[in-house]
């Protein structure tokens, strides 16, 4: 699996980080620190539940 | 998808709709949210008028809500209020457009950052212990005045290094701008509005003078030093940050914390269920920020466009209620039920787009702490039924919430 995350429309909502902090690292200021990233093993589930609560839809899964 | 207008009661023709008919002074609570549902039944996007000539586009879908927000380039924040599309004042980083609102959100964005809020989270536990403690002997209180307006209150007053005995004339002016009705009313309200703005604007323009004078270790005077493309940042764009937190700060956190405990005082099955299952609180509060979003942005268009198939003029405002874009039923399966432990909810209660509520991080926390700190302490609390409940229009909130428990256990 993979995600990709548009930079542009990620305004710093930090939820993806909330949601699967395994997954999602923020910047200082609580942007989305990842542009592309393949997911560990185990970690899908979380990978999607976090890509499903940025309110900007800025992430997209690849499976 | 259609722009729809409507009808009277009366079986005449039908009668464009109103601005003021959407914003209501004084109602019961949650109607506002109704109005909104009832709104987005008829389509996604509406033809309105304010003060009964300038006409705006009421946005009812998450669609419409968070493309406009996304396109600061289409829909500029150069005016944010639907009745007043020309204002005088300029509340910064709302009110100004990108690339400037960048540069400003790049300097205020450590001051609100994850790791900023992690710092403050100490002494936010103090102060709402502290407020619980000076209650929670009474028996009884008005959660809006005594607990949800405080708390915020006194954490934003400690930032700004302001002494919290201003806190109470703070709480009269935000209600006085905040709560008030449109202004094309014929109360008393416009005056007392445009009244509190220049004691504010009086209150903030001597801040910044004694801090250039003394400098301290707060947000302001690290403020002063704000430079843009080389240019020392202006008293007059300090003022208007000033009144931008002023506006967003305080009211909003107090809000949210009172729709959040009527709810809860509403529905002991959801609080039994949050003291069984801490772990749901996060989640909880998530669902309370969507179900009851209050704030309620407007946008002026800078060029012709449209919104959910509903033309747009150039010049012309959009109002995007953000409680409609969270009830919307293409988002959110049964928008209309509270589940507290709902999944997926990318609700906008915080906004879209580049001006993204910047304090969103403090705000969650001072909920996660608020709360959670009050039903650790007092978990059983009932609605007095003798007092009414009312809500206020503009930026939508409880006037009050009595609530009584009892004091011996």
């Amino acid at each position: 699996m993979k995600i990709t995350v548009d930079r542009d429309k990620c305004t710093g909502h930090a939820r993806c980080q909330a949601t699967a902090p395994d997954v999602y690292q923020l910047d200082d200021l609580g942007y989305c620190a990842i542009t592309e990233l393949t997911v560990p093993t185990g970690l899908e589930q979380q990978a999607q539940a976090g890509a499903g609560a940025c309110p900007e839809r800025a992430i997209t899964v690849e499976l | 998808v259609t722009s729809t207008a409507q009808s009277t009661g009366s079986g005449a023709a039908p009668e464009a709709l109103r601005y003021e008919d959407i914003n209501i002074p004084v109602s019961g609570p949650g109607e506002h949210f109704a109005i909104y549902d009832a709104l987005r039944a008829q389509g996604s996007a509406h033809r309105a008028t304010v003060h009964d000539r300038d006409t705006l586009v009421v946005v009812s879908g998450i669609d419409g809500i968070r493309s406009c927000m996304q396109d600061p380039a289409t829909f500029s924040n150069r005016a944010v209020a639907v009745d007043e599309p020309n204002p005088s004042y300029k509340w910064i980083p709302e009110m100004i457009d990108p690339p400037l609102h960048t540069k400003w959100r790049h300097l205020l964005g450590p001051f609100f950052s994850p790791g900023a809020v992690q710092r403050l989270t100490p002494r936010v536990h103090e102060v709402i212990n502290e407020i619980i403690d000076d209650v929670i002997g009474r028996g009884q209180c008005d959660y809006v005045a005594d607990v949800a307006l405080r708390f915020p209150n006194t954490v934003f007053m400690e930032m700004f290094g302001l002494p919290v005995s201003d806190a109470a004339q703070f709480q009269d002016w935000e209600t006085a701008i905040l709560h008030s009705p449109p202004t094309a009313g014929d109360d008393l309200s416009p005056l007392r509005r445009a009244a509190a703005m220049r004691e504010v604007m009086d209150y903030f323009s001597d801040l910044v003078a004694q801090r250039r004078a003394h400098p301290r270790e707060d947000i302001l005077s690290t403020a002063l030093g704000f430079s843009i493309d080389g240019e020392r940042v202006s008293d007059a764009d300090l003022l208007g940050f000033c009144l931008l937190m002023f506006m967003a700060g305080l009211d909003t956190v107090a809000a949210q914390l009172s729709y959040s405990t009527y709810h809860l005082a509403l529905h002991p099955g959801d609080r039994r269920r949050l003291a069984a299952e801490p772990a749901l609180w996060p989640s909880a509060i998530e669902e309370f920020l969507r179900y009851y979003a209050f704030v309620s942005p407007g946008r002026k268009a800078t060029r012709d466009t449209e919104v959910a198939g509903c033309p747009v003029e150039a010049g012309q405002m959009v109002f995007l209620p953000l409680a409609s874009a969270n009830r919307d039923e293409a988002e959110f399966p049964e928008p209309d039920q509270v589940k507290i432990d709902r999944e997926n909810n990318r609700h906008l209660a915080f906004g879209a787009g580049p001006h993204r509520c910047l304090g969103s991080h403090l705000a969650r926390r001072e909920l996660m702490i608020g709360l959670t700190a009050w039903h650790q302490r007092i978990p059983d609390y009932q609605i007095d039924p003798a007092v009414a409940i009312t809500e206020h229009g503009r930026q939508v909130g409880l006037n009050n919430l009595p609530l009584t428990w009892d004091a011996r256990s």
